[in-house]
């Protein structure tokens, strides 16, 4: 039986994704409106500010002029998503406090942040974590650091704290047939669809196995250690439907399960994501479905990167130019809207970890050619946070539907262990992946509030009609730029193999140089970055990375 | 459509007949009398789609329950159909007091068939005496209406248009009652509003036909009195239906109390009060001494010293009623979650008098809590006086909710607040039933590092039930137990720990938050019983 390998479920970076291919419709149409009557429910659209960001483009006067104070400081950190604090977090765990980092919104964690009310706290984005893989040693001693490790078995595997593993009931999927446990191929597919599954689940166990020439695995997390064998990267060549017609796995369920798959993990479709980022999905991971989650999601493991580091974090500060050449020594100076002072700075550092999305890169930084950021794409994403009355019957931790271009939902209260949970908050994940990213990133933002409203309640009275009955708020986030996008051949392309090439004495951190967005991806990145910087500056340290 | 004059055809002239002469329908009418043709039709398929529901409902069975029902309205149709032969003068009248009645009775069936089934023994009887009656009105309604209409209206046209009607009515109804009758306004209130919908048939065609209707008063009252009486029905309904919920249990209900986590329901009969929460059994008067005794005194007497007592669970006071039994005890604290529970056990006369007024015992402190929550705070408050005996009475995991107190973590949870040489005493559900699921809390309890002893005992109103002793020191049975037990004693309690072939233990996995196998293990297990039974 195949059960979604790892990660099923997940989304961690942030959140977004697209469907194409003709195969599944998009977001609910706008005529669906008329029959969800959101009079009742309040909410809002809550922002990534969006609108801070645009005073870059908008010819603020006071960013024409010359920053009005200067600091010194040898390292300067420009983004606090998971990338970013995971670089503050190893420099600070090596006791090296020279540093700050800028991060534009009013709380760090990027595509992990999360909210809260008087119900829950609840994710914005990214929601869980699988277990770590033997090679995401960071991740390993991160969890461990956090508590979360309470033994080891015989084989010395670690144990992880239950409280926080997925409780069960975990998934559900609804149907034509209505609800069923679990979200598996088994669930879906029907006598017809048998042989079709097995091959793909005998591809699974022969790509997990998999070495290549280099006694590398075929599929590592992170994706850097994975093997240099061009048979295995010739994969990344073909989208994940070619690579199923090439196989001729016809069967409509097994493809519904993949694109689900990819639009859960990528913000892509079976068309969009290339084979070689479809297989590391069902592939990279142990075959083992646990994963770690709370109810503010990852923003759990922000706050205690965070925590590492609260005396360097300066929040709502717009990182607008960047002064830097292709001569390391000559340092870098980054100049700065303090926003939360209405003032600029301009920070003259040795090191820049440029941990922000590489399409902002051109933009920001003098002299840094439009090219090297090619083939970078983004998915958008929604983000709905629900506030119900009361949980539907037998709810699950995640539920997703089979008939919708959504994600569907995942409960906050999941993990609490009362026995009674009458109010809680249901967080709505869709990735728009029903046209091309800018179209769908145009209307993702042009949508008003209410319009979403109705869409979201539309497709989730599916399963359950009614809902807009017992909803009382809606908030929403629009994530213009969630996810990178591993389209056929880009994750194998010059272009994002040499995204890791700093410039001058500017390095780059983000989940995006692995063309996945994964939390494993971005911390990864994170922390060579810093750990760079430490063994270029001679200070001491352990490295948290695998050999 | 024609609804004009007779057509010129001399084949669909109808014959007038004598006694038919007299209706003096006027062809402009017919159009309202098709309407109620369609109204009186949705009608009737509703009152039998609703008899042959609540006979599955509490019959089982459905297939033969539908089969059954469907015959019988049939058949009583056609008797109707038959009857309305013998009506030869006042058609009008006649059909609108047949309204009024197919109003009444449809409308009053779920009621009716709902106390029938909980007071009387012929329930059966009942039924298909009601559903015979309902069909034998609903079976006349049409041929009157023919009759009535046949001299306005050609025969062909007249038939294919009542017809139609009658047949649309009846999709109507077949699609408005799985869709939206049953989950939106439930069994009682759709039966009332279906009534209420034939008397406005019945008063509207009253106000039509009133040039033809003299004297009328006797029918309006009658119809406008049932009119009131459907619609307080459809007001009280949910009122009703509890009401009728409750006659359910076989015995008289003493007391029925809903608190926002359960619904608690006593009842008394044949000389026991017994308790049902959710509908489960959880006590019969007749030997809940056998559980409480067992689930206490066998752990309670093994401890060297039991000052200090924790009640997890059991609000009723039965099981603190059998810790008071031992006088060494100084306190006991009871952590249920429902107050409700622990208010009527404490202050209600009868059922206070059940646990010998345990729960105002000087002795015992009341908290009204989580027991997951509550064991946390009090660690994290760092009041770690250790419990010198613990008991644990939840109910069966027959949820997640509920299974999650059965997990590894929380046996961790409840760890740090054992004192030294404490001992734990768990209700484990039916090692018999559910083998598996007893097998796998005691595996549970010992996979986090306890000492474990599972034991059982007969209970009648349960059956065979189980028990596990849980330490961190090996236990060592006493060889006293305090005076005044009905049940227990040194002998009897020894042979508890010996688990005949039947229930011996089996393979299973520890039941952890992210696995919740016990929930499984339990319904595998009792619905396994309930099918063998």
């Amino acid at each position: 039986m195949l059960r979604a390998s790892p990660a099923l479920v997940t989304v961690l970076g942030a959140s977004a994704g697209l469907t194409a291919g003709g195969c599944r419709p998009g977001p609910p149409p706008v005529d669906a409106l008329g029959a969800i009557d959101v009079s009742g429910i309040r909410g809002e659209i809550v922002g990534a500010s969006a609108g801070l960001g645009h005073r870059l483009r908008g010819g603020d006067p006071l960013l024409g002029q010359p920053p009005t104070e200067v600091h010194d400081v040898p390292v300067v950190i420009a983004g606090g998503g998971i990338a970013g604090l995971s670089a503050g977090w190893k420099l600070a765990r090596s006791g090296y406090d020279d540093f700050v980092l800028l991060e534009l919104e009013s709380t760090p964690g990027g595509n992990a942040r999360w909210g809260q009310n008087a119900v829950s706290a609840y994710p914005w984005g990214a929601h869980y974590l699988p277990l770590p893989t033997g090679e995401a040693t960071a991740v390993r001693e991160l969890l461990d650091e956090m508590g979360l490790v309470v033994g080891h078995d015989a084989d010395g595997h670690p144990r992880y704290d239950e409280r926080h593993l997925c409780h069960t009931p975990q998934e559900r999927l609804y149907t034509d047939d209505g609800w069923q446990p679990g979200i598996s191929l088994a669930a879906v597919a029907r006598p017809e669809d048998a042989g079709d599954i097995a091959a793909f689940e005998t591809q699974i166990e022969h790509f997990r196995a998999a070495r290549g020439a280099d006694g590398r695995k075929a599929f590592a997390l992170p994706m850097a250690y994975s093997s240099t064998d061009p048979s295995f990267r010739a994969l990344d060549g073909l989208s994940m439907r070619a690579f199923m017609d090439r196989e001729g796995w016809w069967s409509e369920r097994l493809r519904w399960y993949v694109d689900y798959c990819c639009r859960d993990d990528y913000g892509c479709t079976l068309d969009t994501t290339s084979a070689w980022a479809g297989w590391h999905y069902f592939c990279a991971r142990d075959d083992e479905d646990d994963v770690l989650t709370w109810p503010e999601g990852n923003g759990r493991l922000v706050r205690h990167l965070a925590d590492a580091q609260h005396p360097q974090i300066r929040t709502r500060q717009l990182v607008y130019r960047v002064h830097a050449s292709a001569a390391r020594e000559q340092g870098v100076e980054i100049d700065v809207l303090d926003a939360a002072r209405e003032t600029t700075v301009r920070y003259r550092a040795e090191r820049l970890i440029f941990a922000l999305p590489r399409f902002l890169a051109p933009h920001l930084i003098t002299g840094y050619e439009r090219t090297r950021s090619a083939g970078f794409t983004y998915s958008p994403w929604l983000v709905a946070n629900l506030t119900v009355d009361r949980l539907p019957r037998d709810v699950a931790w995640d539920n997703v539907l089979y008939h919708s271009p959504s994600l569907g939902y995942v409960v906050a209260t999941h993990q609490n262990l009362r026995m009674a949970t009458d109010a809680s908050v249901l967080t709505y994940y869709l990735p728009l992946t029903h046209a091309d990213p800018n179209v769908a990133r145009q209307e993702l933002l042009a949508t008003p509030w209410q319009d979403w409203t109705a869409r979201i309640l539309a497709d989730l009275s599916l399963a359950h009609p009614g809902i807009e009955t017992w909803v009382r708020r809606v908030d929403i986030m629009q994530w213009g730029h969630a996810m990178v996008r591993p389209t056929p051949g880009f994750l194998w392309s010059e272009a994002r193999q040499r995204a890791a090439d700093s410039y001058g004495a500017v390095t780059f951190a983000h989940s995006d140089m692995s063309g996945l967005s994964l939390f494993e991806e971005a911390q990864y990145r994170g922390v060579v970055a810093a750990e760079d910087w430490l063994r270029e500056r001679g200070h001491p340290f352990t490295s948290s990375l695998a050999t | 459509m024609s609804e004009s004059a007779p057509s010129a055809d001399p084949s669909t002239v109808p014959r007038v007949h004598e006694a038919d002469a007299a209706s003096g329908v006027d062809a402009r009418l017919s159009r309202p009398l098709m309407i109620s043709v369609f109204a009186i039709a949705t009608c009737g398929l509703i009152y039998e789609l609703l008899a042959g529901t609540i006979a599955s409902y509490l019959l089982g069975d459905s297939v033969t329950q539908f089969s059954t029902i469907i015959g019988a309205y049939l058949f009583a149709m056609g008797v109707g159909s038959y009857l309305s032969g013998f009506v030869t003068k006042d058609l009008l009248r006649v059909f609108i007091r047949i309204e009024i009645l197919v109003g009444l009775i449809g409308g009053l069936s779920s009621p009716v068939l709902f106390l029938a089934y909980s007071e009387l023994n012929a329930f059966r009887f009942v039924l298909y005496g009601w559903v015979g009656l309902t069909g034998v009105l609903v079976g006349l309604e049409i041929p009157l209406l023919l009759r009535i209409l046949k001299d306005v209206l050609p025969f062909r046209d007249l038939v294919s248009q009542v017809l139609a009607l009658d047949y649309l009515g009846a999709l109507a109804a077949s699609l408005v009652f799985p869709l939206w009758l049953v989950p939106q306004l439930g069994l009682m209130r759709s039966s009332f509003v279906f009534g209420v919908l034939n008397i406005l048939v019945a008063i509207w065609t009253c106000h039509l036909f009133r040039h033809l209707l003299k004297p009328r008063l006797l029918l309006t009252v009658q119809a406008y009195a049932v009119l009131a009486l459907l619609l307080a029905g459809t007001w009280f309904s949910s009122e009703l239906m509890t009401f009728s919920e409750q006659r359910l249990y076989q015995d008289r209900v003493v007391m029925a109390r809903s608190s926002p986590y359960q619904r608690l329901v006593v009842t008394r009969g044949g000389g026991e009060t017994r308790l049902f929460l959710d509908g489960n059994l959880q006590f019969s008067t007749l030997d809940e001494y056998r559980y409480h005794e067992a689930l206490v005194h066998p752990g309670l007497a093994a401890v060297a010293n039991p000052r200090r007592v924790l009640v997890l669970g059991g609000g009723d006071g039965l099981a603190v009623r059998e810790v008071l039994r031992d006088p060494r005890v100084e306190s006991v604290t009871l952590v249920d979650l429902d107050p409700l529970m622990t208010e009527i056990f404490r202050d209600h006369d009868e059922l206070s008098r059940l646990n010998q007024r345990a729960l105002r015992s000087d002795k015992l402190t009341v908290v009204n809590a989580d027991a997951f929550v509550w064991l946390e705070r009090r660690r994290l408050e760092g009041n770690l006086e250790g419990f010198d005996f613990i008991v644990i009475d939840f109910p069966d995991p027959r949820s997640y909710s509920l299974g999650k107190l059965y997990t590894t973590t929380f046996y961790r949870r409840l760890e740090p607040h054992l004192a030294p040489d404490a001992i734990v005493a768990i209700q484990s559900t039916s090692p018999l039933f559910a083998r598996r699921a007893f097998w796998c809390i005691v595996e549970t309890i010992r996979s986090v590092g306890f000492t474990v002893r599972p034991y059982h005992a007969a209970v009648p109103s349960f059956g065979e039930w189980g028990f596990v002793l849980a330490a961190r020191q090996p236990i060592t049975l006493a060889d006293q137990y305090p005076p005044g037990l009905r049940f227990l004693d040194a002998i009897s309690v020894r042979a508890m720990f010996d688990f005949p072939e039947d229930m011996k233990a089996l393979p299973v996995e520890i039941n952890q938050l992210n696995n919740q196998v016990l929930v499984r293990y339990h319904a595998e297990g009792w619905d396994h019983a309930a099918a063998g039974s």
